[in-house]
Formats: structure tokens, sequence, C-alpha cells
């Protein structure tokens, strides 16, 4: 049989063309992008091992205080100490270290839980329109004209009053911070508006494409349709966000304990900002360094997220 | 007068009426039309852009995007109502007893799967069928459609495909559960003319292998009369004129067929192309009486205020004009003026 086609030759070329190679292809190229990639899998490679490199261990162990029972209160940067010693006499650099998994803890929960409210409500309202979305837009309105941080302090300084000193509780092994915890879930609770109206635009517009008729003319149910359909195709624009929305939760988290309305239990290194403000102008570097630790990884994730936009965004692809 | 060899009907759409319910109007799209399909034919669905021949597709599988409704009507298949099915029911009809095949294959492909796994979701879809099974099912298709080297081909995506080779993927797949009803939504449209040929030589090869029914929505009459032994031609959601292909041809009723057959190109003739004068009314407040009236030449007092009904001016040969008594209309063989 005739056909038109091309040349095998020139096909076995293209053979792992999918979407995902093309988009890897294209990250490598963009030096910021792979900058951020490799922020980000250090961070999460201190955030899972950190605990061991760190010289001293993590509060409630009392050990954590052994620089002040040595004497060392406020040293700044020495061997003994790399990053200095803070107003208590805590290791800084140990401080850091454990507030690590602390930091993706947040930036993980917050956007997984922000995602799954956003994907649900932004699915739902793109893809059926009519007065379902109108109804679900005009809520999620709602939650964005609220001054976010104003109600974020009042939830998490309410609902944080009952959580005890030192209170955690068991996930698959791992204790985890209550106070922290609740954080999270009232961060993720003002968090996932914007990205709801992301994905509701993106259900716009890909419900529209011929392929989503020509499923429905095969016979697909609405859910096939959303979930098998729609959304893998716009799962890079959810990547790009989640990776943004991960940078995002961290910062905000860093503020809230800044404005000591945190968990005062648990040493984020927003909690370290807090507890050493007051000593910016004897002991400076217990300030300077977790500042950094949480530019260096808003910024690494960032940049991944941006580097991520560029390779799977179809409209820039060349 | 020749026997009707084949009578039986497969579809039957009566007086259906699909409107778009927009904020500048209501649109109707289709308004009143009827039709039917019988058995084993290739049914030519003809009209300009916008004169509701897809609507009126997208209608009897009850996929009319919002805010299209079908608000009245019956279209009858294999004995029951469609319009009176559930969504579940019509899930279960929808591409395993009637499919289409749209004009875009580009567009009408989903472009994050490889083309073994949009076959086998087809084929999953309304039974139970091991990867294996289905693996053996796909390659199968894609030879039956004409792709070469399925096993390989079947692990790429649709960007890695030609046009026509595109179009061929979207035939495989609408006719993976060997419907008994296919509608080719301008199937060729948007494919290079070399490639056109192909396509529709394939498309008719396999209606004849699966003994399927084809209806063949375009607005080219050489398709039409190349594939098709029926036609209905449609206009601004009305039908004008039902007729056996050859027949319409050379004998053509109604005013607008035989403008549309005379704005064919033709070498033999010498004559410069009619242009049908105006343009497609607003279908929102269409025309009265006639809707093709303000374009028609011949149009009379009567045409402006009752629109005409199908009449059936010989057997197997409607026309909806009040004037077709009167008029001696040239055919595409160009003689009868």
């Amino acid at each position: 049989m005739k056909t038109e086609n091309d040349k095998p030759i020139a096909r076995q070329k293209r053979r792992s063309a999918s979407q995902w190679a093309v988009a890897w292809r294209r990250f490598r190229r963009n030096k910021a992008g792979v900058a951020g990639l490799i922020i980000v899998l250090a961070v999460v490679f201190l955030g899972l091992f950190g605990d061991f490199f760190a010289p001293y261990p993590a509060f409630p162990n009392p050990h954590y205080l052994d620089p002040l029972y040595k004497g060392d209160v406020r040293k700044p940067p020495s061997a003994t100490y790399p990053l200095g010693t803070d107003g208590i006499g805590s290791d800084v650099y140990s401080d850091i270290l454990h507030g690590t998994k602390y930091a993706l803890y947040v930036g993980v929960v917050v956007t997984i839980i922000t995602m799954a409210i956003a994907i649900t409500v932004g699915a739902i309202a793109g893809y059926f329109g009519g007065w379902v979305d109108n109804v679900l837009m005009r809520f999620t309105e709602v939650f964005l004209v609220f001054p976010s941080l104003l109600f974020i302090l009042i939830f998490v300084r309410v609902f944080t009053l009952g959580a005890g000193v030192g209170t955690y509780f068991n996930f698959l092994g791992i204790s985890v911070p209550v106070g922290l915890t609740i954080v999270v879930l009232v961060l993720a609770i003002f968090n996932w508006p914007g990205d709801a109206r992301m994905i509701r635009g993106e259900f716009l517009r890909v419900r529209e494409l011929e392929f989503v008729e020509a499923e429905k003319a095969l016979g697909a149910g609405n859910r096939r349709i959303i979930f098998r359909h729609i959304l893998p195709n716009i799962l890079s624009s959810i990547i790009v966000v989640a990776s943004l929305t991960i940078a995002y939760a961290i910062l905000l988290e860093a503020a809230v304990s800044f404005l000591g309305f945190g968990d005062a239990n648990t040493m984020t290194w927003g909690q370290i900002l807090e507890n050493n403000f007051n000593y910016m102008q004897t002991a400076w570097w217990a300030e300077l360094f977790p500042g950094l630790a949480i530019l260096i990884t808003v910024f690494g994730f960032n940049l991944l997220g941006d580097g991520l936009s560029d390779a799977l965004n179809p409209r820039l692809r060349d | 007068m020749k026997e009707n060899y084949m009578s039986e009907t497969l579809l039957k759409i009566q007086d259906l009426r699909t409107y778009f319910f927009t904020e500048a109007g209501i649109v109707k799209a289709v308004d009143g039309v009827s039709f039917d399909i019988k058995k084993g034919e290739t049914l030519g669905l003809v009209g300009e852009s916008g004169s509701g021949k897809t609507v009126a597709s997208l209608s009897v599988l009850r996929i009319v995007p919002k805010p299209g409704k079908t608000i009245e009507g019956t279209i009858e298949f294999k004995g029951e109502n469609l319009l009176k099915n559930t969504e579940k029911e019509m899930q279960s009809i929808r591409g395993k007893e009637i499919a289409i095949i749209f004009q875009d294959p580009s567009s009408s492909l989903n472009p994050v799967y490889t083309v073994e796994t949009q076959l086998r979701d087809v084929l999953s879809a309304h039974q139970k069928i091991t990867k294996e099974e289905a693996r053996k099912k796909i390659i199968e298709l894609m030879n039956l459609v004409g792709i070469p080297e399925a096993e390989t081909r079947m692990h790429e995506y649709p960007h890695q495909f030609s046009g026509g080779m595109k179009q061929r993927v979207a035939i495989a797949r609408a006719l993976a559960l060997q419907p008994t009803l296919l509608f080719a939504d301008e199937p060729t449209t948007a494919l290079d003319v070399t490639i056109q040929a192909q396509v529709l030589d394939l498309l008719e090869d396999l209606k004849k292998k699966m003994g399927m029914s084809l209806v063949m929505i375009t607005h080219d009459m050489g398709i039409i009369a190349k594939m098709t032994t029926r036609v209905v031609v449609m206009y601004a959601g009305n039908v004008c004129e039902i007729a056996r292909t050859l027949d319409l041809y050379e004998r053509p009723r109604h005013p607008y067929t035989a403008s549309l057959l005379a704005a064919v190109p033709r070498l033999d003739r010498k004559k410069t192309l009619k242009i049908i004068p105006g343009n497609i009314p607003n279908l929102i407040e269409p025309p009265s009486g006639c809707r093709f009236h303000p374009r028609c030449e011949y149009a009379t007092k009567k045409c402006e205020e009752e629109p005409p009904k199908l009449e059936e001016v010989e057997p197997d040969h409607f026309v909806a004009c009040y004037e077709w008594k009167n008029l001696t209309l040239s055919g595409e063989t160009g003689k009868s003026e």
C-alpha cells in the first residue's frame, strides 16, 4: 500500500519523543532551572538526613543546649560552631539542619492539600461550567478577598491554643508536631483559591479541544474525560504551579513564625528568626544564616518552577 | 423506476430541532430536519458552513456542545428513540454502535497518549479485554487502516504521525468496535489533496468490508459524487432536497442544489462559476417562509410567507420548494438549460 509516510530512519530518532522526554531535554539546557533542581535535591537530602549531620540534637533533647553549658552563648561562627551559637546557647548550624525537614514538611504538605482542593474545585468548575462554575468561583473569590495573612495569623493563633508543648502525633512511624500541622492546614485552606482559578482556566481551555469531543463520541463518561483525558493534558501546568506553591508555603510559614504566631515548640527556620530577633545586633549570624536558608530554598524551588514552566509550556516550545 | 435495493432503514430522524441558547438569542442551527439512513448505504450530507450538517450529526450522538440542546424530534435507531435514552445508555451506543470521525485529525487525538493507549482505551471501554488481546486487535486495526509497521508505530504519539496517518488512526479508533453507523464529518478537509483520495478510498473500502452505513458530511460536491448513493442537501438548518446522487446531479429540483452544482468548477464548461448571492442567513432570526428565498432568483410571494414542506416529486426524490414544477434547473450535465 502506498503511504505518505516518512522514512523509517528519520522515525527511529524520534521514537522516544514523548512529552516528558522532550521536556527533560529542554530542561537540561536551562542553567537556572538545573541550578534550582540541584538546590531542591540538596534541600531534600538535608531534610531526610540532616539530623544525622547535626553536631547537636534538636529540642526537646536537653543536649541541644550543650554549647550553653560550656558557656558558649552568642559565639560568632568558628571551627567549633560553623554558623555560631544563638542567644540561648544553641548551635545555629544544627538548628538549621533540624529545621530543613520542617521546611519541606510545610512546603510539600501545604502543596498537596492546596492542589487537592484546587484540582477538585477547578476541574468541576471548569469542566461543567454554567451555574456550577458560577457557584464555585464565587465561593473561591470569597477566599481571595480575605486579607489572607491576617486571617492566617488569627486562625493559627486560635487553633494552636489547644496544642500543648511538644505534642506530636504519629504518622507512619514519624512523629509530627501538632502545632506545625495546624499551621500547615491553615496555610493550605487560604492558599488554594489562586491555584483553583488557574486549573479552572486550563480545564476551560482543554475541554474545548476537539479530542474531548472525540472521546465523548466514543462513549467516554464525564469522570473518564476529566481524569483520563483532560487532567494529563494540564499536568505540566500543575507541576509548575506546585513547585511555586512549595516555595510560597515555606515563605509564608516563615512569616507566620517570625511574627510569633507559629508553633513555638517546633524550630522551623522562621521560628529561629523569631527567637533570635532580639539578639540581632550582638549575634547577627543567628539571624542571617537561617534567613539565608529560607532564601536559598525558596529561590531553588522558584528556579525549578520557572525551569519546568519553560520546559513544559508548549507555547514556548521551539 | 429503479427498485429500492437498500430499503431497510437504520436510522430515522424526524423533525429534529437543535437550538443553541446563546446570550445573543436562540440560534436555530437545526430546525425541523427529517431524513433517514438506510442499512449499508453511503449518504451524503451537504451544505455550506453553518447549514447545520455537523450539528445534526452531533445531535444523533447526543454530544451537542453547550449551550446547544436538542429540544424536539425523534431519532429512531434500531427501534429505540435515542433522544429518550439516558446518558448511560447513550455512552454504550457511542463508539460501539454509532461513531464519528472529525475534520482535523491533529486535534481529535489526545496528544499525551500513544496510539496504542488511545486504541486500547476504546477497546476496553465497552468490553473486558486483556492487554495481549488488545495488542493483537490494535495491530490488526492499524493494518486495516493501512498504517505500516504497526508494531513499532503503535508506541508513538500522535505528533509523530503525518496528517493522513493521524486521520487513519482516528478512523481506526472510530471503527475499533465495528459500529453499524459511521459519521465522517469532513474527514479530508484538513488533509493534502493527494492524501484526500487515499483516505476516501480507505473509507469506502472499510465501509464495504464492515457492512456499515456511512454518512459523509461535506461541502465538497466532488466527494459526494464520488462516494455517495444518496444525498441530503441542507440549508440554514433545514433540509431542502433528498435524492439519489445520480438523480440529484442530473436533475436538481431545488434552486439551492442547482446553485451548489453550478458553483463547482468544471473543465468541460467554459462558463464562469456561478456565485450564490448573499450569505447564509442569521439563524437567530432566520428569514420567514423558505429560508433560501432572499437568495433565490425564483422566489415568489408565497416563498416569503410559509416554509415549504418536503414533497416527493418522484420516487426517492424529495424537495422542499413551491416552484419545483415550474423550474427546469440545470444539473451537473449542464444540458437542460
